[in-house]
């Protein structure tokens, strides 16, 4: 074994716990998703289960992120669109209430269709 | 490649093919390293991409040997001709097993060009099978299945990879230890011989 044979190794040696701390973390794991409201975009981890409140043009929405999912559970407009789309998981899922002006769209590597029409 | 004062030739219809010594070795490499390549590629494996890689225990056998260049040529046809045996020339399977070739002798060109004692078995065995994951983990990713999830694999195929790396720089350090140890018995024999002769 020459030095450099030991430098290999030690580069291994610590390749390996560096890449399962980079890839094996929680913080890492699963989607996110943003959500827009007005102008203002930020980005949210699915990885943990909490509620958000979005002040908006008409007043508090609710958003909700469970298991990896996100929807909307309650917002002051009148047709409620946002609720009614439910739970978004995939890469590239949508739902918008218009009337407050918030938006929560899920992100990922690749979406699963390039747009819906109704 | 080709040394006229060689005649180790091959006639056929008045085209002569000149073949040199050195085309000899390789031919003679790369086939047993093809016959691992063929005899591994039964064996079964518990993840996709892991394998215990024993073919490249030529290729880094060839390089300390006989060079890169070498190393190249040896590794390339048992790559081409590996895949045309089994069946996968072309397929997923044979663009990982040469991308992966291609990226350990990369690596294996880098490490010719150290300064002082450079690499002994074990590490140009632990850096080949290294970057030869990474190599295929990139093309895997690349070309078959771009997804960020493929990533949570990465570090259980570089675990894999170092440990069958280090093994078969194992191997090859006693294949090159056996190796040396009948050049010497075979010098020492040959000179025992011609004593005799003399005598």
């Amino acid at each position: 074994m020459t030095r450099a044979d030991y430098c290999a190794v030690l580069f291994a040696a610590l390749l390996l716990p560096y890449l399962y701390i980079s890839q094996w973390s929680d913080d890492e794991a699963g989607i996110s998703a943003t959500i827009m409201n007005g102008n203002e975009t930020t980005k949210v981890s699915l990885a943990h289960n909490h509620t958000l409140k979005v002040d908006g043009a008409l007043g508090t929405s609710i958003i909700k992120i469970e298991d990896g999912k996100i929807r909307f559970v309650a917002s002051p407009c009148l047709g409620k669109q946002c609720i009614h789309s439910g739970w978004l998981a995939h890469a590239g899922e949508f739902a918008a209430c218009l009337p407050n002006r918030i938006s929560v769209a899920v992100l990922g590597e690749a979406a699963r269709f390039d747009s819906i029409i109704f | 490649m080709s040394d006229p004062s060689n005649n180790a030739a091959a006639t056929k219809a008045g085209i002569t093919i000149k073949t040199s010594p050195e085309d000899h070795l390789i031919a003679w490499l790369a086939a047993l390293a093809i016959a691992i390549h063929i005899i591994e590629s039964v064996l079964p494996s518990p993840l996709p991409g892991v394998k215990p890689g024993l073919a490249n225990v030529i290729t880094i056998a060839v390089f300390i040997l006989y060079g890169w260049r070498t190393a190249v040529w040896v590794s390339m046809l048992r790559v081409l001709v590996g895949s045309i045996l089994i069946g996968t020339f072309l397929s997923p399977t044979f663009m990982l097993s040469f991308s992966g070739a291609v990226a350990s002798l990369l690596v294996l060109w880098l490490a010719s060009h150290l300064p002082g004692k450079g690499l002994g078995p074990i590490g140009l065995c632990l850096i080949a099978a290294m970057a030869h994951m990474f190599g295929q983990f990139y093309t895997a990713y690349l070309l078959f299945i771009p997804h960020q999830g493929l990533f949570k694999l990465l570090p259980l195929l570089m675990t894999a990879a170092v440990i069958f790396g280090i093994i078969s720089g194992i191997i090859v350090r006693s294949m090159l230890q056996h190796l040396e140890k009948r050049k010497n018995n075979a010098t020492t024999s040959t000179t025992a011989q011609r004593n005799e002769q003399e005598e």
